[in-house]
């Protein structure tokens, strides 16, 4: 594509995704001013961008106020992890019949785990709690886990289907002619061709596991050793006072690793994303 | 003997009617083309004998053996789709390969078979490329490649050649005859070029609206088409039908009565026809010349060379086309005579059937 815009027109596009972008990020600075700056001058100052007082004491000292953090971080990302992988195992073969299958009341489900998705996580909260406490699985990991899965799921499905369904049917077919069962197919044939589809839908469900996981940790857990992040930044909040700029620190040294990944998936996305819009 | 029988072959999808009763005996190492205009149910019909499709009812036997329920890799098949079906993530290596890894087979008989494919197909030296990067004649050896590995008894082709230019078309033309020949299989070839059904068939099936029109050689259906529709689909430039009524029947022939009063006595069988009846009489365009015959406006001639191409309208708005000698003087925009041998001539009754030509070249084999 050609480049037409005049300079001026330029300017204003800078302009215009620049004050988008601080819109979105505005509570990241913050996070990182208040994370920046001592106690003591929280609550003083007036708003400025830079302040002498900057010092990344607060990220020394919030391993000594929270010993767990660092166990907090972990189990973060490990249950994140764990919804995602489980997640996938199902999803896959799941979208993929949705994709390719024909069986009755196809339709109906998959309106059917639309709906779900309608209810969040909240609403079901106390019933869940009950089925839980049956299955013996309240204060394990299980309990962050197995609600994460069971909500991510349908998203999952609605979202790898329709990547599926672009995927030739003559490619399957000619596998068929030549032997290949369906999951031989599917093993070799449609899941190499479906990873920029596979890496948006596991980036999906990374994210909602990651943003879940509080709801079930405060409501379904109270051993601190297995605690996410989210749920362990309270320990900030003491009898005293709150110590915010420890609490900031924590969390976004929690969410640094996560970033890192998804700088390094970004390529991955964008492609992901439209792939199949152009034919090539 | 890889024959390959159709036995009362329907399908319907849904409540349509794809294919309507097809009764097909293909011999050993025969190649056989299904020619058809688009939805006429060519793709339907091979995906039936391929397994990929479920015939609604009939059967289907290779080398005798009722195969109608059997999965593709069991029935002794091999599939070229239009598309080629090319595994996009895979080398041209394993593309070829894949049949044989699908059956386990150990690395070195696999390593041994698809050099030898690739030997065939001249595709040494592009083993180790993706699809991507090679030409489109080349993907389509390929994914013949991929189905001659397997020694399938039958070949199954889907308008193998149809994303190909011309040129490479022709070239492709040739080198699937010398592959037929080379590999001694029977093939089924489907294709709406009749070009590619006359030059590279054995048999041709011409199919319509889900039925067989003819089951012939090329010649046989270029020389005796049985209905209408095959007159005019075998043939370039498509056949002239002149409608004209019966005047007498006899047992020399059928005498009619041209548009423009011009009388003819033509020598097929008339024993069905009746005096004033309808019929067309159906002329080639290369069996025209300049004569006293009919009579057409020229509105537009095309000088190919050897051959001058004639296009015009008789006084009733009938198009006329005739392929003259190259040199013809003729003009756009002046009246033409046009006549032809009654020999050449093919006659339809009113339902599209032919009336048997008398002096026509016999019936090939
Ligand atoms: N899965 C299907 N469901 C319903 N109708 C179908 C299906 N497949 C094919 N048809 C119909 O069957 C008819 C024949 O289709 P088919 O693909 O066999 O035609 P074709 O002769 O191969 O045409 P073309 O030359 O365009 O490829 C068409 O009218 C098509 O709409
Ligand atoms: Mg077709």
């Amino acid at each position: 594509m050609i480049d037409r815009l005049s300079l001026l027109q330029k300017l204003g596009v800078y302009a215009a995704t620049f004050v988008f972008l601080l819109f979105l990020l505005m509570p990241f600075i913050e996070m990182l001013r208040v994370s920046l700056r001592p106690m003591s001058h929280l609550m003083t100052a007036d708003f400025t961008w830079w302040s002498e007082d900057f010092s990344l004491q607060a990220y020394r000292d919030m391993w000594v106020t929270v010993p767990l953090l660092g166990r907090y971080i972990f189990n973060s990302i490990f249950i994140a992890v764990s919804v995602t992988a489980i997640t996938m195992v199902v999803v896959i073969p799941a979208a993929y019949a949705y994709a390719r299958l024909e069986f009755p009341f196809k339709a109906l489900s998959l309106g059917g785990f639309l709906a779900v998705n309608m209810f969040t996580g909240a609403v079901l909260l106390i019933p869940l709690y009950r089925v839980l406490r049956s299955l013996g699985m309240l204060n394990t990991y299980w309990a962050m886990i197995v609600p994460g899965v069971a909500f991510l799921i349908p998203t999952g499905i609605w979202l790898l289907r329709s990547y599926l369904e672009k995927i030739p049917r003559e490619l399957e077919e000619a596998a068929f002619v030549d032997g290949a069962s369906r999951l031989y197919t599917l093993r070799r044939v449609v899941i190499p061709l479906a990873v920029p589809g596979l890496i948006v839908v596991g980036t999906a469900v990374f994210i909602g596991a990651y943003a879940q996981q509080f709801l079930f940790a405060i409501t379904f857990n109270n051993v601190r050793e297995i605690q996410p992040l989210p749920a362990g930044l309270f320990e900030f909040i003491g009898y005293q006072d709150t110590t915010w700029n420890e609490m900031m620190a924590a969390a976004l040294t929690g969410v640094l690793p996560v970033m890192l990944l998804f700088l390094f998936l970004q390529k991955y996305l964008v492609a992901g994303l439209t792939a199949g819009a152009v034919k090539e | 003997m890889a024959t390959l029988d159709l036995q009362t072959i329907t399908k319907s999808f849904g409540s349509a009617s794809v294919l309507t009763g097809i009764d097909l005996a293909i011999r050993d190492k025969e190649f056989v083309v299904f020619v058809g205009p688009s939805g006429c149910g060519k793709s339907t019909l091979l995906r039936i004998i391929a397994g990929l499709e479920a015939a609604t009812t009939g059967r289907i036997l290779i080398e005798g053996v009722d195969v109608s329920m059997a999965a593709p890799v069991d029935r002794g098949i091999a599939m070229v789709f239009q598309s080629y079906a090319l595994y996009p993530h895979l080398s041209v290596y394993e593309n070829i390969a894949f049949p044989l890894r699908v059956a386990k087979l150990p690395e070195a008989e696999v390593k041994a078979k698809v050099g030898r494919a690739a030997d065939i197909l001249q595709l040494n030296d592009k083993l180790g490329l993706k699809p991507g990067q090679l030409s489109g004649g080349q993907r389509q050896r390929v994914a013949i490649g991929r189905s001659i590995v397997r020694n399938p008894k039958v070949f199954l082709f889907d308008e193998p050649l149809s994303n190909l230019d011309a040129a490479l078309r022709g070239e492709m033309r040739v080198e699937l005859s010398a592959l037929q020949r080379q590999l001694d299989a029977t093939m089924v070839y489907v294709t709406h070029d009749q070009i590619e059904a006359m030059t590279m068939a054995h048999r041709i099936v011409v199919l319509n609206k889900g039925r067989i029109e003819q089951f012939g050689t090329p010649m046989e259906l270029y020389h005796h088409p049985a209905t209408k529709f095959v007159a005019t689909f075998i043939g370039q430039p498509n056949m002239n039908l002149i409608p004209a009524t019966v005047v007498d029947t006899g047992a020399e022939g059928l005498t009619v009565d041209l548009p423009g009063g011009t009388r003819m006595t033509l020598p097929v069988d008339a024993s069905a026809a009746r005096k004033g009846d309808a019929v067309e009489v159906g002329i080639r365009p290369e069996n025209l010349t300049l004569g006293q015959g009919v009579s057409m406006r020229l509105r537009v001639l095309e000088r190919l060379g050897g051959t001058a191409i004639a296009y015009g309208q008789m006084e009733d708005g009938l198009k006329l086309c005739a392929a003259l000698h190259g040199d013809a003087a003729v003009h756009e925009g002046e009246a033409v005579g046009l006549t032809f041998a009654s020999a050449d001539a093919h006659v339809f009754d009113a339902t599209g059937q032919v009336m048997r030509r008398q002096q026509a070249p016999a019936r090939a084999a």
